[in-house]
C-alpha cells in the first residue's frame, strides 16, 4: 500500500506467512469459528420487546402476590463453563442460575438496580441514543455506589436478554490503543488512519460500526502494558516491522479492545501475537484475549480469538537470554495461587507448550516484566527480541 | 431481729412515701392452694391528708409495678379506701410474654409497660415486645469503706439493654433514640429504690458518660428529673433525655423516638448457702451504697453496660439501615417499572400491565404497583425475631419443659403463662430461687409453723391491732374499725410462695391466713373480695379521721 513505510525484506516474513497459511488452512478445515452463536446484534424493537417481557413477568408475579425475581445465569462458576478449542470459554447451555429476589434483604437493592438500568436502556434504545457505562453510573452515583456495580449489572442484563452490550445502546469509553498499518471509517463517517506516528489511536467505542478496514499488516501484536506499547512506538517498531499493527488494552482489556482484535482477526485473518509479562497476571490477560473471560463467556463467540499465540516474554526466554536473577522478581503467594488456577483451567490441556512455560515459572518461583530485557540493552526488545521472535517463529 | 430492722427501714425503701405507716396486722401466715398459688393480704393505716395520700398511693403503685416486671407471677390487688370509698386496682402481668434472661431473671417484655401508648402506638410496624440483650455479669468489688458490707459473698452486676418500642426489621422509621430509662434491681430481682427522687441523681448516674460512651453514637445525654408518678408505666430509677451532639434541637424529646431501657440487676452470690438475712442486709444497704460500689468498679461496670448497649444499638442501626435500603430499593424499582410502562409505545404491553394489577389508568397502576410491592416485601421482612422464636416454641410446645426455660440464652423468649415459669434459677451459688421455693414449700405445708431455715418466719413484730387481728382471723370486722378513717388498703393475692417471701421480706409485712369466708373482708373490699383466701391488708388512717 502506498502509505506503508519500508519494513524488513520480504524474506523476513516467511515464517509468519507460513503461520498465516496454517491458520487459514485450519479455518478451512472446519477448526475455525462458529459464527452466529452466542449473543447476536439485536434490533431495537427486539431489545424493547425483551425488556417489556421482563417487566411483564414482574407484574404477573406481583399480580399473583408472589415476590418477583430475576433469574440470572451464574457467570462466576467454572462449573458453568465449557471449553472449545476453536471458541474459548463458553457458557454451558443448561447452566446454573442465581436468583435476584425482591424479597431478600441481600438482593433487593440489586433487584432494584437491575430495573433501574433496564429502564435507562429502554429509553436509550427508544430514543436511539447511546450512553457510556460511566454516564449511567453518574446518573445516580450515590445509588449505584461504584462503577463496578453498574458494569456487572450491564453484563448481567446483556446475558439475561442474550443481546450484546452494543445492542443495549451502552458504550464504554475505550482505554485501548491501536497503531500501525490500519485504516478504517467510523460509523459517523470519520476516517481513521492508524499509521504509526508518535501517538496511537484510541480504540473506537463503536467497533461494530467501523467499516472499510484496510491493512497490509503481516501480523498484529497485542501488548499487555501501555508503557511497553509507548516504548515500541518511540522505537519506531511499527515502521521497522512494517507492515504490522500494534494494540494495547492497557492491562486487562476492555470489551472494545477485545472486539477490535476479534474484528481484525475476522476481517484479515492475520497472525496475532501477545507480548505480556512473564508472570501469572500477564498470562491471564493473554488468556482473556485468546479464550475469553468467565464473566463474559456468554458472548465468547464475539470476543475470543483462539488463533492468538504467545510471543513473549516466555519464562524459558529468561534462562535462554541469561537474564540475571537480580532482574527477576520472586513469585508472591498470590502469583502462585493465580498460576495454579490457570494451570487447572480447561484450555491449558490443549496448550502443552504453555503448560511447560508455566511449569518453568512455577519451578523457578520467579517472574519477570518485559522491562527485564532492558538489562541486555535499552532497545533490545524492539531491535533484537521481537524481530528475532517474529522472523524465526518464536511463538507458542 | 432482721425483719424488725427491715420493717424499721420500710420508709427508706420507699422514700417517696411521706405518710407514716402503721401496720395493723400483727402476725401472719400463708398457705398454698392446690394450684400452688398463695394469696395473702395486708392492711395498713395512715393518717394523712388526701393529697399526700394520693402521692403515696402512686409511689406504692410504681413500686408494685416494678416488682411485677421481674416477678410476673405476682398479682397485686391494690385497694384504697378513703372515708369508706373504695377504689381497686389490679397489678399483674398474667399471660404476658416474658423473657427468661440467662441471669435467672424473668423480665416482662411487653412494650406498653415501658413507654406510653401514644409513642408505642404510632406505628403498626413496631414490635410490641422489647428484646433485651444481656451484658456479661461482672463481680463488683466492695470497697472496705462501704459500711455494713461485710459479706461472705460477692455482688454480681448483670446489665440488660433493650430499645422500646423495638422496630421490626424493614418496618418503620423509628431510628432515633429520645430517652434512656434505667431500672435498678437488687438481689432476687427486688427493686432497688434510690434514696429519694427529689434529690439529685447519685454520683454514678449523675455523669451520663460515666458508664456509657454516648459520643460514639453521636448522642448527648441530659438527666431527666421530671418523672411523673401519674403514669401507668414502670417508673425508671434514673432517666435521661437525649440531645443531639450536633445541636439538632429537633431531636430533643422527640415523642416518636425510642427509649433505651437499661436494667441493672445486682445480685448476691456466695459459695455458701446464703442466709436470707444476708440478702435483706444487702438489699437494705444497696440503695445507699450502690453508687459508691459502682464508682469503685467503674471500668468493669462500664465495659459490661457498654457491651449490652452496643449490641442493642448495633441491632438498631442495622434495622434502620435495612429499612432505608428497602424503602429506597422499592422506590427505585417502582419508578423504573413506571418509566418503562409509561414510556412504552406498545399498547398491548401497557394493557397487559394494567389488567394484571386491575388498574384503570397510569395513576392507579402506580399506586397499586407500589402497594403490592410494599405488601409482598413487607410480608417477607416483617418477621420479628421474637415472632419467629415464638413460632418455633409453639411448634414444640407439647414437649417443651422447663428445660427450655433454663436454656442459657439471653434472647430466648417464652410466651410464658403463670405456672410455667418454673426455672428462674440463679446461675451461681447464691440462694437459689428454687431453694427458696423449697424452703417456702416447707413453710406452706405447715402454715402455722415456722419455715425451718427461716429466722422468725411468722413472728413478725407487727404492731398488734385488735381489729385487724380479728379481720385476719375472721373475727370482728376490721372494716368496722376502719370505716371512720381515711383508709388505704392494699390487697395482695394470687402469689406463689416465692412472692410471699418476696413481699414479706421486702416490706416486712407478715402473711397470715384468712380463716373465715365472707365477713369482714367483704365489708372492707366491698366488691369481689376473695374472702376465702388469705389476705394481707395495708391500711392507712388519716389523722383527721373521726
Amino acid at each position: 500500500m502506498a502509505f506503508a513505510p519500508m519494513g524488513p525484506e520480504a524474506s523476513f516474513f516467511e515464517v509468519l506467512d507460513r503461520h498465516r497459511a496454517d491458520l487459514l488452512a485450519a479455518l478451512r478445515t472446519g477448526g475455525g469459528e462458529h459464527p452466529g452463536r452466542g449473543t447476536r446484534l439485536a434490533s431495537s424493537p427486539e431489545v424493547l420487546a425483551s425488556i417489556e417481557h421482563v417487566i411483564q413477568d414482574i407484574i404477573t408475579s406481583l399480580a399473583r402476590n408472589e415476590a418477583p425475581a430475576f433469574t440470572l445465569d451464574d457467570r462466576a462458576s467454572w462449573g458453568n463453563m465449557k471449553f472449545e478449542d476453536s471458541v474459548g470459554l463458553q457458557m454451558v447451555s443448561h447452566c446454573t442460575t442465581r436468583k435476584i429476589k425482591s424479597d431478600s434483604p441481600k438482593s433487593v437493592k440489586k433487584f432494584a438496580l437491575i430495573l433501574k438500568i433496564l429502564s435507562m436502556i429502554y429509553k436509550l434504545v427508544q430514543s436511539n441514543t447511546y450512553a457510556t457505562k460511566r454516564d449511567i453510573y453518574y446518573t445516580d452515583s450515590q445509588l449505584f455506589g461504584n462503577q463496578t456495580v453498574v458494569d456487572n449489572i450491564i453484563n448481567d442484563i446483556s446475558c439475561m436478554l442474550k443481546v450484546p452490550r452494543r445492542s443495549l445502546h451502552i458504550l464504554s469509553t475505550s482505554k485501548g490503543l491501536v497503531a500501525g498499518n490500519l485504516r478504517y471509517t467510523e460509523e459517523d463517517g470519520t476516517r481513521v488512519n492508524c499509521t504509526c506516528g508518535v501517538t496511537a489511536i484510541a480504540v473506537p467505542s463503536n467497533i461494530q460500526g467501523i467499516r472499510n478496514l484496510i491493512t497490509d499488516a503481516k501480523f498484529l501484536l497485542i501488548i499487555e502494558k501501555d508503557a511497553t506499547f509507548q516504548r515500541l512506538l518511540d522505537d519506531n517498531f511499527c515502521n521497522k516491522m512494517s507492515p504490522c499493527i500494534m494494540v494495547t488494552g492497557k492491562g486487562v482489556p476492555d470489551l472494545n479492545t477485545r472486539l477490535l482484535v476479534k474484528k481484525l482477526w475476522d476481517t484479515f485473518h492475520i497472525p496475532i501475537f501477545t507480548l505480556v509479562d512473564a508472570d501469572p497476571h500477564g498470562i491471564e490477560i493473554m488468556c482473556i484475549y485468546k479464550y475469553g473471560s468467565m464473566s463474559m463467556s456468554f458472548d465468547a463467540h464475539n470476543l475470543t480469538v483462539p488463533a492468538i499465540r504467545w510471543l513473549g516474554l516466555l519464562p524459558s526466554d529468561l534462562k535462554r537470554l541469561n537474564i540475571p536473577k537480580d532482574s527477576l522478581i520472586p513469585l508472591t503467594r498470590r502469583d502462585q495461587t493465580k498460576l495454579d488456577s490457570i494451570l487447572k483451567r480447561p484450555y491449558v490441556t490443549c496448550q502443552p507448550y504453555w503448560r511447560k512455560e508455566m511449569e518453568i515459572m512455577a519451578d523457578s518461583k520467579m517472574k519477570a516484566e518485559i522491562q527485564a530485557l532492558t538489562f541486555l540493552s535499552s532497545d533490545y526488545l524492539s531491535r533484537v527480541y521481537l524481530p528475532n521472535k517474529l522472523k524465526f517463529g518464536g511463538w507458542i | 431481729m432482721v425483719l424488725k430492722k427491715f420493717l424499721k427501714e420500710i420508709q427508706s425503701i420507699l422514700p417517696g412515701l411521706s405518710a407514716k405507716l402503721t401496720w395493723t396486722s400483727e402476725e401472719g401466715s400463708y398457705s398454698q392452694d392446690v394450684s400452688g398459688i398463695t394469696t395473702f393480704q395486708m392492711i395498713f393505716e395512715a393518717d394523712e391528708n388526701s393529697r399526700t395520700l394520693m402521692t403515696d398511693c402512686l409511689v406504692i403503685k410504681h413500686f408494685l409495678l416494678k416488682i411485677i416486671m421481674v416477678h410476673p407471677k405476682i398479682r397485686f390487688n391494690f385497694n384504697v379506701k378513703i372515708n369508706g370509698i373504695l377504689s381497686t386496682e389490679i397489678f399483674g402481668v398474667e399471660n404476658e410474654p416474658i423473657l427468661n434472661l440467662s441471669n435467672g431473671i424473668a423480665l416482662v417484655v411487653n412494650c406498653q409497660h415501658y413507654v406510653s401508648r401514644p409513642k408505642f402506638g404510632i406505628t403498626e410496624s413496631c414490635c410490641n415486645r422489647i428484646h433485651p440483650v444481656l451484658g456479661h455479669p461482672v463481680t463488683l468489688f466492695i470497697p472496705d469503706d462501704v459500711a455494713g458490707m461485710d459479706l461472705l459473698g460477692e455482688l454480681i452486676l448483670t446489665p440488660a439493654a433493650a430499645l422500646c418500642p423495638s422496630p421490626k426489621a424493614f418496618s418503620n422509621q423509628l431510628n432515633r433514640i429520645s430517652s434512656v430509662s434505667i431500672f435498678l434491681y437488687g438481689p432476687l430481682g427486688l427493686p432497688l429504690i434510690l434514696s429519694s427522687r427529689e434529690q439529685p441523681i447519685t454520683t454514678f448516674f449523675k455523669d451520663t458518660s460515666y458508664f456509657i460512651d454516648w459520643k460514639k453514637y453521636h448522642l448527648c445525654m441530659v438527666p431527666n428529673l421530671d418523672l411523673s408518678l401519674d403514669r401507668d408505666l414502670v417508673l425508671p430509677d434514673v432517666s435521661y433525655q437525649v440531645e443531639s451532639t450536633e445541636g439538632d434541637q429537633s431531636q430533643n424529646m422527640d415523642p416518636q423516638g425510642q427509649t433505651l431501657l437499661l436494667f441493672l440487676f445486682v445480685d448476691f452470690h456466695s459459695a455458701f448457702p446464703v442466709q436470707q438475712m444476708e440478702i435483706w442486709g444487702v438489699h437494705t444497704l444497696l440503695p445507699t451504697q450502690l453508687s459508691a460500689i459502682l464508682v469503685q468498679n467503674h471500668r468493669v461496670v462500664q465495659d459490661s453496660i457498654q457491651f449490652a448497649v452496643d449490641q442493642v444499638l448495633e441491632q438498631h442501626h442495622q434495622v434502620s439501615k435495612a429499612h432505608q435500603k428497602l424503602q429506597a430499593s422499592l422506590s427505585v424499582a417502582v419508578n423504573s417499572i413506571m418509566s418503562i410502562v409509561t414510556g412504552s409505545t406498545s399498547s398491548r404491553f401497557r394493557n397487559m400491565c394494567f389488567q394484571a394489577l386491575q388498574a384503570a389508568d397510569t395513576q392507579e397502576f402506580r399506586s397499586k404497583l407500589h402497594k403490592v410491592f410494599h405488601e409482598i416485601t413487607q410480608h417477607q421482612f416483617h418477621h420479628c425475631s421474637c415472632e419467629v422464636k415464638q413460632l418455633t416454641l409453639e411448634k414444640k410446645d407439647s414437649v417443651q419443659s422447663t428445660e427450655d426455660a433454663h436454656e442459657n440464652s439471653s434472647l430466648e423468649l417464652l410466651a410464658e403463662t403463670r405456672g410455667q415459669a418454673e426455672g428462674k434459677r440463679l446461675e451461681r451459688g447464691g440462694l437459689r430461687v428454687q431453694e427458696m421455693r423449697a424452703l417456702l414449700s416447707t413453710g406452706a405445708a405447715s402454715p402455722s409453723g415456722a419455715a425451718p431455715r427461716r429466722p422468725e418466719p411468722t413472728a413478725a413484730p407487727l404492731t398488734p391491732s385488735g381489729g385487724e387481728s380479728g379481720a385476719a382471723h375472721g373475727g370482728a370486722s376490721p372494716g368496722g374499725g376502719l370505716e371512720r378513717r381515711f383508709t388505704s388498703v392494699l390487697v395482695v393475692s394470687s402469689l406463689s410462695p416465692l412472692c410471699v417471701l418476696l413481699w414479706r421480706e421486702l416490706t416486712g409485712i407478715q402473711v397470715r391466713r384468712r380463716r373465715g369466708r365472707g365477713g369482714e373482708g367483704a365489708g372492707i373490699f366491698g366488691r369481689g373480695s376473695k374472702t376465702d383466701a388469705p389476705f394481707l391488708w395495708l391500711s392507712q388512717a388519716h389523722p383527721c379521721s373521726p
